[in-house]
């Protein structure tokens, strides 16, 4: 691959679509976009050794970001990398799950199908909010099931004064063209057939409902429950769907938990912060693997929780979005 | 990098569209050098430093974070879970990340409301925005979404001398 030389590496390997993952846009302050280098690179910089360990750094790991292409430098790239495309499409349907959260079904245009797994994320570009700005690129788990190749749905909450949530709730319309990329992520199901603990808050709900079709898809019978939290009830989403697939699956219990109804709610199901109501109603939970997508502190307290009720460290899964 | 640059630079990364959608000037036409100048001068005044009310609004956003969006009630005195506190701080989490402007960390975005019951008074407090007055002195321009007023953020925790 020839590079123009001095060129940072992560934004080279980007310009020939091959996307390490980086959440700083490549200021050597996240540490993601570790990768191999075989030879070459030169010293590794004050950033990475922040950031990468005194074993990972003699195994000649290194940040993309701070490795400038020059002659001959050679890397490793693992080969999931470079199933990551770019992808024209086409926003089909907005629909919005509730005051603050929308559902965006895209209709891939060129290449018009993705191979994912349930559990991956894609980039959806914003575009830039003025002409001196620039566009931002911003991760969402994918909502839809892998079977649905033609499509993604992504679940959107508003961020205050973020670029793209603010462009897609005050701009973006159906019908309009939107440029993507990915799959990228590691969170996805361990192939056993254990019992599972899924347990999410607002727009975590994502990949558990992509997990949740893909599994009745397959025709999957192991014993899940999947505790949701939300703050009152107009901050809950999917409840019919959810629980229409409780009724039709043996295998699935769905938990959903307001944290503080609002009056007016009349609201009977379970109440308390997820991760109370996850400790109420699991008695040992050794035998289990768990699957939690959230905010860090939902994460942090439900991992907590879970190792109360007897999962080991290594069976517990996790997709921190902040 | 020369001074100049260095500050061409921190005013680029805070113009509206290049980390966030609003920046974090405001309209204020004053630049960040001299936000930064009249904010620490207004510190000196009240006899604080930045750390002092970086401190209690880090005490509140670690409190606030962890209780996943369900309202806490703090005592002002003590800043821990109270019933019967003053103080109220709600959490909104946010999905991603953002880069502090003057690049040197990344920091969670979601925002805690902190309400003073007594008084009606209300800040808007960000991890970023604790970061910015720790690390930098800097309180954001007027107006914008985040900026946090010196006094009032030390009203809010009953620091300095007595307002006349």
């Amino acid at each position: 691959m020839q590079v123009e030389r001095g060129q940072p590496l992560l934004a080279a390997l980007r310009e020939r679509d091959v996307f390490l993952a980086s959440a700083c846009g490549g200021r050597g302050l996240c540490g993601l976009c570790r990768l191999k280098v075989l030879h070459g690179g030169g010293p590794p910089q004050p950033a990475e050794r922040r950031h990468l360990s005194a074993e990972e750094i003699a195994a000649g790991v290194r940040l993309g970001c701070q490795v400038r292409a020059e002659a001959g430098l050679a890397v490793e790239i693992p080969p999931k990398l470079l199933a990551s495309r770019r992808y024209q499409g086409a926003v089909e349907r907005i629909r919005d799950l509730t005051h603050d959260i929308k559902e965006v079904r895209i209709r891939l245009v060129e290449p018009d199908a993705i191979d994912f797994v349930p559990g991956q994320y894609v980039q959806l570009e914003a575009p830039p909010p003025s002409d001196d700005a620039e566009g931002a690129w911003r991760a969402y788990s994918i909502a839809s099931p892998p079977a649905d190749r033609e499509h993604v749905e992504l679940i959107i909450r508003l961020v205050p004064g973020g670029l793209c949530t603010t462009w897609v709730f005050r701009r973006l319309r159906e019908g309009e063209a939107v440029r993507l990329r990915g799959p990228f992520g590691e969170f996805r199901l361990a192939d056993t057939d254990r019992p599972m603990v899924w347990l999410a808050g607002g727009s975590g709900m994502a990949p558990f409902r992509s997990l949740l079709h893909h599994l009745r898809k397959k025709g999957a019978a192991r014993p899940c429950t999947f505790f949701f939290g939300a703050v009152a009830l107009r901050d809950l989403f999917y409840l019919e769907e959810f629980h229409a697939a409780e009724r039709r699956l043996p295998w699935f219990c769905f938990v959903p938990a307001l944290s503080d109804p609002a009056e007016g709610d009349r609201w009977e199901g379970e109440t308390g912060l997820i991760t109370e109501v996850a400790d109420r109603r699991l008695r040992d939970a050794g035998d289990a693997e768990a699957y939690l997508c959230g905010s860090a502190a939902l994460v942090n307290a439900a991992r907590k929780v879970l190792r109360r009720k007897g999962v080991p460290p290594e069976r517990i899964y996790y997709d921190k979005y902040n | 990098m020369t001074q100049d640059s260095n500050e061409s630079e921190l005013q680029r990364r805070m113009a509206p569209g290049a980390l966030c959608l609003e920046g974090f000037l405001g309209t204020d036409p004053r630049a960040a050098a001299e936000i930064l100048a009249a904010d620490r001068a207004a510190l000196d005044a009240m006899g604080l430093t930045h750390r002092d009310l970086a401190e209690p609004l880090r005490t509140v956003l670690d409190l606030a974070m962890t209780a996943c969006g369900r309202a806490v009630r703090l005592g002002r005195a003590t800043l821990r879970p109270d019933p019967a506190g003053d103080l109220s701080a709600t959490c909104r989490e946010a999905m991603g990340r953002i880069v502090c402007p003057f690049d040197d960390g990344l920091f969670p975005k979601g925002e805690v409301e902190l309400l003073d019951g007594r008084t009606g008074e209300c800040l808007t407090v960000t991890p970023l925005s604790v970061h910015l007055i720790a690390e930098h002195g800097f309180y954001q321009g007027r107006p914008s979404r985040y900026r946090l007023e010196p006094r009032d953020i030390a009203r809010m925790f009953g620091l300095g001398p007595p307002e006349r």
